[in-house]
């Protein structure tokens, strides 16, 4: 007799009955479900995942050719993540720095990469402002709403263009059969003298046959710290009531079959005193960052082999728009992207897959205050850029092959060609990746407008990693791989000390390095330990990035990262949830010489420790955390990762979380 | 100065990975290949397959041929299950020629090599040759088993071998598999 207990050929455990014999009696519909290993693990299910982001074709992450991190609304809900940078700087190779006018922006393997060089995708929809191409990070986007971000940890311009050049990060939102119902949840984080964030957010949706919708918006207010942030001069100010982060966010879809509908708006707003590094005289100035986003989409499955996708996008935004202060002036200024794009994709057979497409864009750009603002002394300008990319795709028993490229045409700063390789496999537990990929970056709009005489290109990049992987027992799995970039030509922002702004092309960069990443998912729980390492040694430097006592180093970025997230299930319903992460020595602009140039200094390793406690509660769908941040209060200081006269920026502190979470199921899930 | 930085991290990775075998590959409990799964699948081929009349007879003749772990699941079936009231007899073949007179014949994946030659071997006889290994169904096979990208089990049929060898096939099978010809 084969009793159920071992069973593992089970497509649905409610089939499995305690006699042998109605296994063996599964229906013909039921044998469509099976797996050729059995009942996934948790584990399993996460490092097997199917995803499309770093090749178009659904593939499994170990086989997918980039380097890939995934993260779970699981693993957000438990760590009881507030906002986009706690679960960004959990990842391997991921670093924050500090801007201008109390921006921060996102590094990635030690290179500063906050303006066109990662693209965020929310539901498909290129999050980027277009001006200068940067994303804001700090209490903006709402991660009680994400179902799963795929991060491209590496190159993705060979699919998504210009603002791809160093990582992808997609975040994909909970749809409707993900809601199916209602959610509602506040968070609350109180620092040392005031409150850090008080936001609420509520997300409702449902899958009816062929319809599905979902509806989601979040709101609140936040602080960047409760710190004393002091410029070079000693000019120092109390960042209580100085510092918001008040974001506003909406996203609501709806799909009939192939054909969807989103649209998404932003409306992030900031206050600050830190201006491009001098304290302002007064009170704060108010920066905004808005946009809507929206997209129509039809998937157009013309047979079992080809499916054709053409798709228009248009957004409209306002960043950096602030009233003039004290050495600026008034920035208020709109650019609007309408954008085609028709991509189709033909499966030859199990084993080759290709991939064509094309896109067509429209950027334009208005100044509402300047009538002869644009570098064609009027008060718009407009460009536009078509693109071609392919790809194939070859699995075999011995290696997956995939060979990509992209072509880019822009009526102003001419063309980028961006080929890729990669041959991936997966062993039983064992997979490789080697990967080379060339990539570049887009000159933004008003790099276009700040380009000095000689005008300004694509900075193109070439990137080789190589990835190993093994799992070690059905419930753990290690991963390790390195990476080497170059980027010739970057495009380099340089402000002066009279806040003069301009970009130019110039010399060359890059970072090698190495990421390594431990996990384990078990009944108790699960933790990740992973550890980054990049040095610039190897590399030509950009002057103004460059630490003059450590050629290995980077301005404002740590060589060595660690970090651990993990959670712990302490009784049915109850975790609690470490998570760790361990910057070491960094060196960072903090003061000027007696000649007014910037004297770089070496920061002390920094630990940030926080600690979750969630609890389920027996009131059905009411979900209870609390949890404090920096517990050891050492208030990270946001460097600036370039000579831009811009002091440390200090970070929240010490934080005593309270979240408060309900969800309202409907009875059952309609298909 | 380059290259031997380039060749310390392929060094230091090479390391891990023979590390990590070294010390794992004894007792590796990773996902392993799920055999029930495939003799619910075999069992159904034998279910939905008809032979010709004069086989119909007897026990039914199923031929592992080699070491393989479904021998031990196929026995259990064996021991729970009939074919149309025949009682399901494994026999563990050595050699090709082992497998005369058998119904079914599964070649697991360490055989892959000699599909061909039993495909010489039995040809215009009543046999389902099953092959667990991907692709096989090309080489000669009936039927064999393919893993796709999210790990569900499917088959591959070869119509023409199963016609060939004088067999035929209920369409609701027909539906559930990819046939390649």
């Amino acid at each position: 007799m084969v009793s159920a207990t071992g069973i593992h050929a089970q497509a649905d455990t409610t089939i499995i009955k305690k006699d042998s014999v109605d296994f063996y009696e599964m229906s013909l519909e039921q044998l469509l479900k099976l797996k050729a290993h059995g009942v996934p693990t948790e584990l399993e299910k996460l490092i097997n995942s199917l995803i499309s982001v770093a090749s178009k074709k659904p593939l499994n992450t170990r086989e997918s050719p980039s380097i890939i991190s995934l993260i779970t609304q699981d693993e957000i809900a438990s760590s009881g993540a507030r906002d986009l940078i706690d679960v960004l700087r959990l990842i391997p190779g991921f670093d924050f720095g500090v801007d201008v006018e109390g921006v921060v922006g996102v590094g990635i393997r030690g290179n500063w990469a906050h303006e066109g060089k990662v693209l965020m995708l929310i539901d498909g929809q290129e999050m980027n402002e277009i001006l200068f191409a940067t994303n804001q990070f700090g209490n903006r986007y709402p991660v009680e709403q994400i179902k799963r971000i795929e991060i491209i940890r590496g190159p993705g311009s060979a699919i998504y263009g210009g603002f791809a050049e160093y990582g992808v990060i997609n975040i994909i939102t909970k749809q409707g059969a993900d809601i199916n119902g209602v959610n509602v949840s506040g968070t609350y984080g109180q620092g040392s003298e005031d409150y850090l964030r008080r936001n609420v957010s509520l997300s409702l949706g449902q899958k009816i046959k062929e319809v599905e919708y979902s509806i989601s918006g979040s709101v609140g207010q936040g602080q960047r710290s409760n710190g004393i942030y002091t410029d070079f001069q000693d000019s120092s100010y109390n960042m209580t009531g100085n510092s918001q982060n008040n974001p506003a966010f909406f996203n609501a879809g709806i799909k009939y079959k192939g054909l969807s509908f989103r649209a998404i708006g932003d409306f992030f707003q900031t206050t600050m005193r830190d201006g491009y590094g001098n304290v302002i005289p007064g009170g704060a100035v108010k920066d905004n960052f808005c946009g809507i986003f929206s997209e129509l989409k039809y998937i157009i499955k013309v047979n079992d082999k080809l499916t054709i996708t053409p798709r228009i996008n248009y957004k409209s935004q306002t960043p950096w728009q602030s009233e003039a202060y004290t050495g600026k002036e008034e920035y208020n200024r709109t650019a609007t992207r309408t954008l085609g794009n028709i991509t189709t994709s033909y499966n030859l057979n199990r084993y080759i897959n290709f991939v064509l497409g094309s896109e067509y864009f429209r950027d334009e750009a208005k100044d509402k205050v300047d009538s002869s603002y644009f570098s064609n002394n009027k008060q718009k300008v407009s460009y536009h850029n078509y693109a071609f990319f392919a790809q194939g795709l070859i699995k075999t028993r011995i290696v997956n092959f995939i060979l990509g490229a992209r072509y880019d045409k822009h009526n102003e700063y001419g063309y980028a060609f961006v080929p890729r390789v990669g041959l991936t496999k997966k062993y039983g537990k064992f997979h490789f990746k080697a990967l080379y990929s060339s990539a570049f970056r887009a000159p933004s709009i008003e790099n276009i407008n700040y380009s000095t005489n000689d005008g300004i290109k694509p900075e193109l990049t070439q990137v080789i990693e190589v990835e190993m992987g093994y799992q070690l027992t059905r419930k753990s799995f290690f991963n390790i791989n390195v990476y080497d970039i170059t980027t010739n030509n970057p495009i380099v922002y340089y402000t002066d000390s009279t806040s003069t702004d301009y970009y130019i092309n110039s010399g060359h960069s890059g970072t090698q390095g190495i990421e390594a990443e431990y996990t384990v998912k078990q009944k108790w729980g699960h933790v990740a330990i992973n550890y980054a390492y990049y040095s610039a040694g190897n590399k030509e430097k950009i002057p103004d990035y460059e630490v003059s006592d450590n050629s290995s180093a980077l301005m404002a970025f740590a060589n060595n990262r660690v970090n651990l997230n993990s959670s712990f299930n302490l009784a049915k319903g109850l975790s609690l949830s470490p998570t760790v992460s361990f910057y070491g020595a960094r060196y960072g602009y903090s003061s000027v010489d007696s000649t007014g140039t910037s004297v770089a200094e070496l920061f002390a390793p920094t630990t940030l420790l926080n600690i979750y406690l969630r609890y389920n509660t027996p009131l059905k769908g009411l979900t209870v955390g609390l949890g404090v941040y920096d517990i050891l209060d050492e208030q990270f200081k946001f460097l600036q990762p370039y000579n831009g006269y811009h002091a440390p920026l200090p970070g929240p502190g010490r934080e005593i979380i309270f979240r408060l979470q309900y969800t309202l199921n409907y009875k059952s899930k309609t298909d | 100065m380059k290259n031997a930085k380039y060749i310390k991290y392929i060094k230091l990775m090479l390391f891990a990975a023979l590390f990590l075998r070294g010390v794992y590959s004894g007792n590796c409990k990773a996902q392993e290949t799920d055999y029930k799964a495939y003799t619910l699948f075999v069992y159904n081929f034998m279910k939905y397959i008809e032979w010709p009349e004069a086989q119909n007879k007897g026990d039914f003749i199923l031929a592992v041929l080699g070491d393989s772990p479904i021998t031990k699941e196929l026995e259990t079936l064996a021991a729970t299950k009939k074919i149309k009231g025949r009682n399901i007899v494994i026999r563990k073949c050595k050699t090709p020629e082992d497998t005369y007179g058998c119904h079914l014949l599964f070649v697991p994946s360490s055989k892959s090599a000699v599909v061909k030659t039993l495909k010489e071997q039995t040809k215009d006889k009543p046999v389902l040759i099953v092959g667990e290994r991907e692709g096989l169904a090309k080489k000669g096979a009936s039927l064999s088993f393919v893993t796709l990208e999210d790990d569900e089990l499917k088959f591959d049929i070869n119509k023409k071998e199963i016609e060939q060898h004088q067999l035929k096939i209920a369409s609701s099978l027909i539906s559930l598999g990819i046939v390649i010809n």
